[in-house]
């Protein structure tokens, strides 16, 4: 997207993804400092910031993790200024720590953070809702249900923000911040020109002050029901004899599923779910008899739906979470709506799924990938030393994927930073049979604090950092090594005192065998950088004269099969049981013709 | 109203025309959803994009309802007729890319198989891939398959504005007029009666 459609100052409508609709909704928010660490689904908002925000005038940075970023704006919201960050829901794990204070402390200029949630877990750990930690400090929970929304509810909730001087926490899902629809711009704002230093009393967090700001912080609360902006954000819709309630995401199922059915009732849309109007709620829904609540994650709005009804002594039939009539886990969509609402209203539900029986195709390394390679040579070394008792931490980033067949590593996977982490406990029975693999972006983000603790404590370790100079699987942003003032990952191990530092190029399958082999006869803590740029980022900077393809010369080839077996790249196929390599997927990367894969000389190149 | 599913592997370029066609549609005026499905993988993975155009809530298209499969692989394609109507149409690319567990197995790709399962449906073959290399940019595949999926005759978008909506897309007016020139191989493909 260029940044001009971004800045039209018309009103006309745009075709844009969830992602993109806010950062068009921080350019009308006026906001002033935006900060991410990438995450995929919260990544391409920091995609199209990195290229318009000058042009937006507007301040962004890829932090060095999540807690950074989130620090980065919280500062910027203690000056009077309009500030966002953004992450992947797990991303807030990181930043907990400052996002719980910034509750207590409350803020002065608008503040935003938004949490991309993976229901269904296309690309995550784990499928938390983090409306509940939204609750847990206090935030003002918003949950938009389209692009339309996400923009308008970034606008809105700076000015909520403002209002009652608590911080907001949009929660979108995959299915909001991945949806591409029509979006309306709406007016561009002022933005805010003066700064005020912080309120040192709010802002510092001593025993003292914060026992002071703990009942303020239930009175900021307050204001978002008083001043009827909780009420505000419900829709209700359609008119029947039960009541569905819904919010985010799961809204989006509930009116074609009941068209498809052919039943009436009444949707309220939840637009804030944090803190709700209970008097308002409860005038709406105290003359229905039945009430459905379908919703995208855990119980959240349902529990506090069943508080309500409790606390004011009426008898509802509830159907949610909780009674066992809704799925706890994975995203909605409109066949599992309709199969919950079939089943409540006792009507057959005649979809049938066809069963199509076809082969799997998991994700897997992309031709030409370095981390191919460096997996390849360490299982080498490993045979060659003898060792079959070893262990292999791993961590998050595209190499994750070593630990498919036919590569097979990775033992234990937490967090990000947690190969490392985990490589330290390992360490105290396993000693040097330790081998963890972490990426350079990864490596800045969460493996510092517990590689100075490996070498502190003295656990022994090899830790494999497989430097592409990139955070490849989110779609190749900067990392502390490749933008403005660069650090070295090399400098950071010296400084540490790690003597047995070894570089080596993965493409080079035999020189990093012997790195291995080496680093495996050292004693404490090894690193070995093995270092060669994405293949994705390397191949976009080629010239096509300089793209070369490789082919199995079908003479030499003895039908070994070990390149497809073992070495597995993405480019080669069967047919006819012999081994051929699609000159469409061919990188040109010339590993596979290494004597290593090939001992026949078999793999040659064409151009 | 229609109901598409755009279903390949990384790489493909249907994000890009799953876009282009909801610009084209906006042009006139009408709604359009889309969402995408993709996993982990950068390249190589599945990649399978709803689109919808009217007025829906729900970007995913319910199983069984689409109007029709723009299949840009193969196995794919076949993959993703459950999200087909029986009366649905299947506009499919002959393009065969492996999956990794039948490389390492040493196993062949399921090409009737494929065919089977695209074949209980109104279905249209073409090479795609060999169109885009005859217009001299192979990566403007995603557009050759965009002009056999008007060519067909099941958009309710106009052919003027699917070409104004390709042009506004790039933002080098060149290498949209060779895409547009991919586009119009698409169409003639069909008229040609060059699909299968």
């Amino acid at each position: 997207m260029k940044a001009s459609e971004l800045l039209e100052k018309s009103e006309r409508v745009h075709f844009l993804l969830g992602n993109e609709a806010v950062v068009r909704g921080l350019y009308e928010a006026g906001v002033s400092v935006t900060a991410t660490y990438p995450g995929t689904p919260s990544s391409e908002i920091g995609d199209l910031l990195y290229d318009v925000h000058n042009d937006l005038g507007i301040y962004f940075e890829y932090s060095v993790n999540e807690k950074v970023a989130f620090e980065v704006a919280a500062s910027a919201s203690s000056l009077g200024k309009r500030a966002f960050v953004f992450m992947k829901h797990v991303g807030l794990n990181v930043a907990m720590d400052s996002f719980v204070s910034l509750g207590i402390s409350g803020v002065k200029g608008g503040f935003i953070i938004l949490s991309a949630d993976d229901p269904s877990l296309y690309s995550s750990q784990n499928e938390q809702d983090n409306r509940y930690l939204g609750k847990f400090a206090k935030y003002i929970v918003m949950e938009p249900s389209n692009p339309q929304e996400l923009k308008d509810f970034v606008v809105q909730g700076f000015d909520i923000s403002e209002a009652t001087g608590q911080p907001v926490l949009i929660r979108s899902v995959t299915r909001v911040s991945h949806m591409r629809s029509v979006v309306r711009y709406g007016k561009v704002r002022e933005r805010e020109s003066t700064i005020s230093k912080p309120d040192r009393r709010n802002t510092v967090l001593l025993p003292e002050n914060s026992f002071r700001l703990q009942p303020l912080v239930f009175e900021r609360l307050r204001k978002v029901v008083e001043q009827g902006f909780s009420r505000s954000f419900i829709n209700i819709e359609g008119q029947g004899q039960d009541l569905i309630i819904t919010s985010g995401s799961a809204y989006n199922s509930i009116k074609e599923a009941l068209e498809m059915l052919g039943i009436n009732a009444t949707v309220m849309k939840i637009g804030i779910s944090y803190p709700l109007d209970a008097e308002y709620i409860f005038s709406q829904i105290k003359n229905y008899k039945r009430i459905i609540l379908i919703e995208e994650g855990g119980p959240f709005i349902e529990e506090q739906i069943n508080s309500i009804i409790a606390s004011k002594g009426l008898k509802k039939e509830i159907y949610g979470k909780i009674s066992g009539d809704v799925p706890h886990n994975y995203e909605m969509n409109v066949d599992r709506v309709k199969g919950i609402l079939a089943k409540i209203y006792g009507i057959p539900d005649k979809s049938t799924l066809i069963n199509i029986d076809l082969p799997s195709r998991p994700p897997e390394f992309c031709p030409g990938c370095p981390h191919r390679a460096s997996y390849y040579a360490a299982k080498i070394a490993l045979r060659q030393k003898g060792w079959k008792d070893y262990i292999s931490p791993t961590d998050i980033g595209c190499y994750t994927l070593g630990y498919y067949d036919p590569y097979g590593f990775g033992d234990m996977l937490l967090s990000m930073g947690s190969s490392i982490g985990t490589s330290n406990g390992y360490s105290i029975f396993y000693g040097k049979k330790v081998i963890t693999f972490i990426g350079d972006s990864t490596f800045f983000h969460a493996g510092i604090p517990p590689i100075i603790n490996a070498v502190h404590n003295n656990h022994p370790m090899i830790v494999v950092i497989l430097d592409n100079s990139t955070t490849a699987m989110t779609g190749g942003q900067p990392t502390p090594e490749n933008m403005g003032i660069k650090v070295k990952i090399e400098d950071v191990l010296r400084s540490i005192g790690i003597r047995n530092i070894h570089r080596t190029d993965p493409y080079d399958l035999k020189g990093t065998v012997e790195t291995f082999k080496k680093a495996m006869d050292e004693e404490g803590v090894s690193v070995i950088i093995s270092e060669r740029e994405c293949a994705l980022e390397a191949d976009r900077k080629k010239s096509k004269d300089e793209l070369k393809i490789f082919q199995v010369n079908q003479d030499k080839c003895k039908l070994c099969y070990n390149c497809v077996r073992n070495f597995t790249c993405a480019a080669f196929y069967i047919k006819d049981k012999k081994v051929y390599i699609d000159p469409e997927l061919c990188d040109g990367c010339s590993v596979c013709s290494e004597p290593l894969v090939c001992p026949f000389g078999a793999i040659e190149v064409v151009k | 109203m229609t109901s598409i599913v755009l279903a390949g592997v990384g790489g493909q370029g249907i994000i890009t025309l799953g876009k282009i066609l909801g610009e084209a549609a906006i042009l006139e005026g009408k709604k359009a959803l889309m969402t995408e499905i993709h996993g982990m993988a950068q390249r190589g993975g599945r990649i399978s994009v709803d689109l919808r155009i009217g007025d829906y809530e729900s970007a995913i298209i319910p199983n069984g309802s689409a109007d029709a499969i723009l299949g840009f692989e193969l196995m794919e394609t076949a993959r993703n007729t459950f999200k087909l109507k029986s009366s649905g149409v299947i506009v499919a690319n002959r393009r065969m890319i492996h999956p990794m567990p039948l490389i390492m197995k040493v196993q062949e790709y399921p090409e009737k198989e494929s065919e089977e399962i695209i074949s209980r449906f109104k279905h249209y073959y073409l090479n795609a891939d060999e169109v885009a290399i005859s217009v001299g940019e192979k990566r403007s595949l995603n557009m050759v398959m965009l002009g056999a999926l008007y060519g067909v005759g099941i958009l309710d978008v106009s052919e003027e504005s699917l070409r104004q909506a390709i042009m506004a897309s790039f933002s080098n007016t060149k290498v949209g007029e060779i895409n547009v020139k991919a586009f119009e191989a698409g169409i003639a493909t069909v008229n040609e009666e060059k699909i299968l």
